[in-house]
């Protein structure tokens, strides 16, 4: 009829005292339409026989070690009342919220002044970098200034070069004679050099 | 201006001849608004090979080197111009312009590091 639980379930569970096993009611073999057994049907119950006397005495006690153990479990729930009371809303509780408080005043001035601290040294150290910055801008721009010059100064060399080549040129007056000079020279680019870069032989003209 | 060298590859003549080829070959080049810078002369030799030009086979040339500024859109017309002239064997016209200063020819190569896995041969 009543079988301990196995499995879980949940909803016996607020039916069950603290502390013991869980048991649920099972109806066993039979199911409720099925009919007695021949063996039983003319059982009939009998309440367990109790001693008045006896019943009594015994229910005089209980009730004293009832009402002591209510007391006992009352008193102790009240004590446990009290100290939480005492932690939240007591002389210790103002003690210690203001030493809190202290605590973190302290530690926000600290942190202010560590974060003054470090601000100092992020300005000091972007202003040098902005500084650095500027300078190797202007480095170059310095650069730059003097690869232009270089370019213009070559420039100008090949134009003073080209001013001088220019009186070598042939024109139509000087062509006649050009033309016997260079008839009268004839070059040769054949050569051997060694090593060191001197012209070693020549060759004949074929 | 662009500066060009016209190698000129004469027929074999007599000097009077190969002075007035020269001239008019300069005048032409002149009147094209070319401006000669030099003219050599690299001898009358013997061709690399017969060359075959106007019905005649050449054996024997004059080379002359003419090096002049021009611009480059009068090249193909001169060219052409050359090619009909009757002594003129063969002209090339290539371009003579001076290399940039800074070219990183013959720079030596930078040393690989030690580390670096020997070429497969």
């Amino acid at each position: 009829m009543f079988q301990v639980a196995k499995y879980p379930v949940q909803v016996c569970r607020f039916l069950s005292p603290r502390g013991s096993v869980l048991i649920e009611t099972v109806r066993g073999r039979k199911s409720r339409n099925d009919p007695k057994a021949k063996s039983k049907q003319d059982r009939v119950k009998v309440p367990s026989p109790i001693d008045p006397v006896e019943m009594v005495v015994l229910k005089e006690r209980y009730t004293q070690y009832q009402m002591i153990m209510r007391a006992l479990r009352v008193e102790f729930k009240e004590q446990i009342m009290r100290r939480r009371y005492e932690e939240e809303v007591g002389s210790r509780a103002e003690e210690r919220t203001k030493h809190e408080a202290e605590e973190h005043r302290a530690l926000m001035a600290w942190n202010d002044a560590e974060n003054l601290r470090l601000r100092q040294l992020r300005e000091i150290r972007v202003q040098k970098e902005v500084e650095e910055l500027a300078m190797k801008r202007e480095e170059a721009i310095g650069l730059q200034e003097e690869k232009r010059r270089k370019i213009l100064k070559e420039k100008e060399q090949e134009i003073l070069q080209l001013q001088e080549d220019v009186k070598t040129f042939i024109t139509l007056e000087n062509l006649d004679q050009r033309i016997e000079e260079a008839l009268d020279n004839p070059k040769n680019y054949n050569f051997a050099i060694d090593k060191e870069g001197r012209i070693v032989k020549r060759t004949a003209i074929p | 201006m662009p500066r060009y060298e016209l190698t000129l590859i004469l027929k074999a003549m007599q000097r009077p001849e190969t002075v007035a080829t020269l001239r008019r070959t300069v005048e032409t080049l002149i009147e094209r608004g070319a401006v000669v810078r030099g003219l050599e002369n690299l001898g009358e030799r013997a061709l690399p090979y017969k060359i075959s030009k106007h019905g005649i086979r050449h054996t024997r040339g004059g080379y002359f080197l003419l090096d002049f500024h021009s611009q480059s859109e009068i090249l193909p017309a001169f060219l052409d111009h050359l090619k009909r002239d009757v002594d003129v064997v063969r002209p090339t016209v290539l371009s003579k312009e001076t290399a940039a200063a800074n070219t990183r020819c013959c720079v030596p190569q930078p040393e690989k590091p030690k580390d670096a896995l020997p070429r497969r041969k």
